[in-house]
């Protein structure tokens, strides 16, 4: 039987990683494996106000202390910082100074770095500086924010207020003006994070000699660290090498560049000796980034036949005391406000969002960013829509849905083919029973069942465009990935994302072996290193599968046609009739007449004079690929079911079921994990996970023992059900699934919450004391 | 400073420590052990778990000098640079771990209970599984494949014991 070229043979098994065996034997290097002779260790300072002067920071004390010390302050550091602007006249500025400048705006903010020769003792060391301040007015609610009496955080500031903007399409008033019912709310979710288990940490070493600076640090995005630390302290960025080693987890946190990630390398060059900091989990928790902390009020306009004509949205993000970068201020609310129309068709949308700053740590990316908050108020509003017109949830999204593809939706923005009304369907019968044993339950006195459903879609890989549009400094979102032969056969790709859980080793292993007819154990996927990896924008908005596979086909497709060539030369056989499998080239049909992959590259790379008259020798190809315009659109529906003790409000999440569409899947057994970590992170910020500061703007979760996350006990079984439809945008028609996991299930268990207890629920999380007081409010209800 | 004998992994050494040194600080820099990782400091998450005198302990709460004449084990002693043992096998099949932070810490708080249930000879249900590991925290995986992986393990030492 004839074997097609391009059929798959890796893409789609189920391989087990290529990357575990170290990471289970415990010789994974994270960064705090970096060991430097000489190294110094740092420790800092940080602010223990929200929002003061700073009157004097006073190190005397160190003279005395029976060791060696360095501290540096803002006074040292001149104007470095981080700069995070989005190019729009309206945008208040705000720089995070490396270490504060006179006053400082969260609690957990750097104030000094102290420097020893042992972490113990740096600790030591830092905790004998006094820093005297002069408490200024703080600003902890979205209100006072948005106050224009209440002084602005940075000189020069009219509000609190970083940015406001608006987006639209269709005309809002005709949508009011035809619409029989208008149905309004607001929602909320809380500040949380993503919280790895690995905190961050940065190493640095400068070599005079060849005038090159190392850096190490537990970051997604190495090039952007690169060229950012080269831009703020005006090095070369040849000079400059940025290594993420092992990276223990990242979720977004480490997407961002953060003060610590220049000023580490900046103390390595001023001190002349290698210094590192790994900050403790204290710190992480708040001074690193958090996520959410959304408020929207949503305006939904609709046929007296159930049919959405549109959509008012204003968005208020709480973002903290700076702008982070690549994403800024605005990437939050801005999110939020694009992604607000979902799965569903209607042409009339409104949205007016503002980033506002408080005295709070500030916030960067998670897992979905915006999405969640989005998704949570978008199906929280038509679970409330459904109810007050009297029609079954999943029948009027059903009604709503978008079916026809490509479609493009009010903003302008054009969904690739997906299956939103296949994927409600399946729910629908997956969930039958659950949904009768629910109804039954609402009459009980004491024990309710309730099921809630999420459905959305998820802008993923998206290209350049959608990035200049917003005018946001991350400016691109290509991945370059090239592949290069060794004469003995096996293949280097040499990858620009970042791996740090996500199987990059084995799935791009997998994709490069398809191409070139070799086995994927055969191929070495090396990532996370300036010095060995083209420049790309990391790991980040569900991109690794989709335009990182996608660049590893297409430049190992194109070394597979060199190889095709020198085969047809070496059989004497039309190149384009070449089958390279199994480690093999052979004519089409002709399986016995074959040559060893090997000795093909060894002609290219060896045995050159074995190459078809004027071909180059070499087995190196790169190639970049930048996503799609508006990128591709992966989708999924979420459901859970949950039971409810309405004498306590005691909940137990009974089932959680998921049925998604990520397009072509590439490995099933990482794609299922992926989703899975994804929902058991939804279902934290949807019952646990809230950073709470009180009105001095203190922090009052700053451990584990405050700050809750899901435990084995409390998850369910994540259910998974997928449909497969391959986006023609991509090049191996695989769409992002990396973040979708996280998106749903604060929307989904609060829609079940709402059903089983009949009441309306506005905001997450739903902890033991929100839940008791809903139950009582449900009780209450039933009783008046 | 204070005077100990430490048994690690088989190799015994005497070492002169601080008093408030960590027996994580000091297994990671003074024996090499880079797989005994620091999530909290605080004994919430379980990363640092390591086997004291055989049974399980969090070496970021336990000072080094407590633990004089004792006998450690960590995750580099269970299954070698291969990580071939039963569970580190069942780990990789079953997808239970991702980012890799927690499972040293994961596979030195569940070897003594797939033990335990093997030597019952009884496998345990989901509910005891995610007990056994409900001291410690996993932000990739959603528990499920390691909840799978412990009962792979558990299977297949039972198998082997009937066979046996």
């Amino acid at each position: 039987m004839t074997q097609h070229m391009d059929r798959p043979k890796h893409i789609g098994a189920r391989i087990q990683r290529f990357e575990d065996t170290r990471l289970l034997a415990g010789t994974a290097r994270y960064i705090d494996d970096i060991r430097l002779p000489n190294m110094l260790h740092l420790r800092f300072v940080r602010a223990q106000m929200a929002h003061a002067k700073i009157l004097e920071i006073d190190t005397e004390t160190l003279e005395d202390i029976g060791f060696p010390t360095q501290v540096f302050t803002g006074a040292d550091i001149g104007d470095l910082s981080i700069k995070a602007h989005q190019d729009y006249p309206e945008m208040q500025y705000s720089e995070q100074p490396l270490l504060a400048r006179d006053r400082v705006r969260f609690v957990g903010e750097a104030v000094a770095a102290v420097l020893a020769d042992d972490a113990y003792r740096a600790e030591d060391a830092a905790e004998m500086v006094f820093v005297d301040y002069d408490p200024l007015e703080v600003v902890t609610t979205m209100d006072q924010a948005r106050d224009p009496e209440v002084p602005g955080l940075f000189e020069g500031w009219r509000t609190n207020v970083f940015v406001e903007r608006q987006m639209k399409g269709g005309d809002i008033a005709t949508a009011k003006a035809e619409a029989a019912h208008v149905i309004t709310r607001t929602y909320t979710t809380q500040r949380q994070a993503g919280v790895p288990m690995e905190g961050r940490g940065v190493a640095a070493e400068y070599d005079p000699a060849n005038r090159t600076l190392t850096v190490w640090s537990s970051t997604q995005i190495p090039h952007l660290v690169r060229t950012y630390i080269a831009e703020e302290l005006g090095l070369p960025e040849s000079r400059l090498r940025v290594v993420a080693p092992d990276v223990g987890g990242g979720f977004g946190v480490k997407g961002q560049v953060f003060p610590e990630e220049v000023l580490v390398p900046w103390l390595a060059m001023k001190t002349g000796r290698p210094v590192k900091w790994v900050e403790d989990r204290r710190e992480h928790l708040t001074s690193s980034i958090h996520a959410r902390d959304h408020s929207h009020t949503l305006e939904a306009y609709v046929s007296e036949d159930g049919r959405i004509l549109g959509l008012k949205a204003d968005i208020s993000v709480d973002v903290g005391a700076y702008s982070t970068f690549p994403f800024t201020a605005a990437g939050d609310p801005g999110m939020a406000a694009k992604v607000m129309p979902g799965p569903y068709d209607f042409q009339h949308y409104e949205a007016t969002f503002r980033a506002l700053a408080t005295n709070k740590c500030p916030i960067g990316t998670y897992r979905g960013v915006g999405r969640p908050s989005a998704v949570f108020s978008q199906e929280r509003l038509m679970d409330d829509i459904a109810k007050e017109l009297g029609l079954d949830p999943i029948a009027f999204r059903l009604k709503n849905v978008v079916r026809n593809f490509p479609y493009t939706n009010a903003l302008g923005f054009t969904y690739d083919p997906g299956s939103y009304a296949e994927t409600l369907e399946k729910v629908r019968d997956l969930l039958a029973e659950d949904r009768a044993a629910a109804a039954a339950s609402h009459k009980d006195p004491h024990k309710r069942i309730g099921v809630g459903l999420a459905c959305f879609v998820e802008q993923t890989a998206h290209g350049t465009p959608d990035f200049t549009r917003r005018r946001v400094p991350i400016e691109t979102g290509y991945i370059a990935a090239r592949v290069e032969m060794t004469p003995d056969g096996q293949a280097f790709v040499d990858i620009g994302l970042q791996n740090h859980g996500q199987g990059h080793e084995t799935v791009m292993a997998q994709v490069a072996a398809d191409a070139l007819g070799i086995d994927p154990g055969d191929v070495h996927v090396r990532h996370g290193d300036t010095l060995t990896t083209p420049y790309s924008v990391g790991t980040w908005g569900s991109r690794g599968g989709a335009l990182g596979g996608g660049a590893v086909h297409v430049a190992a497709t194109r070394i597979a046609d060199k190889l095709k060539a020198i085969a047809g030369h070496l059989l004497q056989t039309d190149p384009q009739k070449i089958v390279l499998q199994n480690g093999a080239a052979h004519p089409e049909g002709h399986p016995d007449r074959h040559v060893a992959v090997a000795k093909l590259a060894r002609a290219a790379l060896r045995n050159v004079d074995q190459l078809p008259a004027g071909m180059e020798p070499g087995l190196e190809v790169q190639y970049s690929l930048d996503g799609p315009n508006d990128g591709t659109y992966s989708n999924a529906v979420h459901a859970a079911v949950v039971e409810i003790d309405t004498k306590t409000g005691k909940m137990r999440l009974k089932r959680f079921v998921v049925v998604e569409d990520c397009g072509t899947i590439l490995n099933p057994l990482i794609v299922d994990g992926q989703v899975r970590g994804g929902v058991v992170q939804g279902i934290g910020s949807a019952m646990l996970e809230h950073f709470i500061y009180d009105e001095e703007g203190q922090p009052l979760t700053v451990t584990f023992a405050d700050y809750l996350m899901p435990l084995a006990t409390e998850i369910p079984e994540i259910e998974l059900h997928h449909i497969e439809t391959p986006t023609p945008l991509t090049p191996l028609g695989a769409k992002g699934l990396g973040e979708g996991g996280a998106i749903g299930p604060a929307a989904a268990i609060a829609n079940a919450v709402a059903d089983a207890l009949g009441i309306e629920v506005s905001k997450t999380p739903l902890n033991a004391n929100a839940l008791w007081h809903l139950a009582r409010k449900g009780e209450k209800n039933r009783a008046g | 400073m204070i005077e100990i004998t430490l048994e690690v992994n088989g190799e015994t050494r005497r070492l002169s420590v601080e008093s408030r040194r960590l027996l994580a600080d000091v297994l990671r820099q003074e024996f090499n052990l880079s797989g005994v990782h620091i999530g909290c400091a605080q004994g919430a998450c379980g990363c640092c778990t390591v086997h004291l005198d055989g049974k399980p302990r969090l070496s970021c709460l336990t000072f080094a000098a407590q633990c004089d004449g004792m006998s450690v084990r960590t995750v580099e002693s269970v299954g070698g640079v291969d990580a071939d043992h039963p569970l580190q096998k069942a780990f990789r099949s079953e997808h239970g771990l991702q980012c890799g932070y927690c499972t040293p810490g994961f596979i030195m708080t569940l070897i003594p209970f797939v033990e335990e249930m093997t030597a019952e000879g009884r496998m345990p249900d989901d509910e005891e599984i995610r007990e056994a590991m409900s001291g410690n925290i996993c932000r990739c995986t959603g528990y499920q494949g390691i909840v799978e992986a412990v009962r792979k393990a558990i299977g297949e030492n039972l198998k082997e014991g009937a066979q046996a």
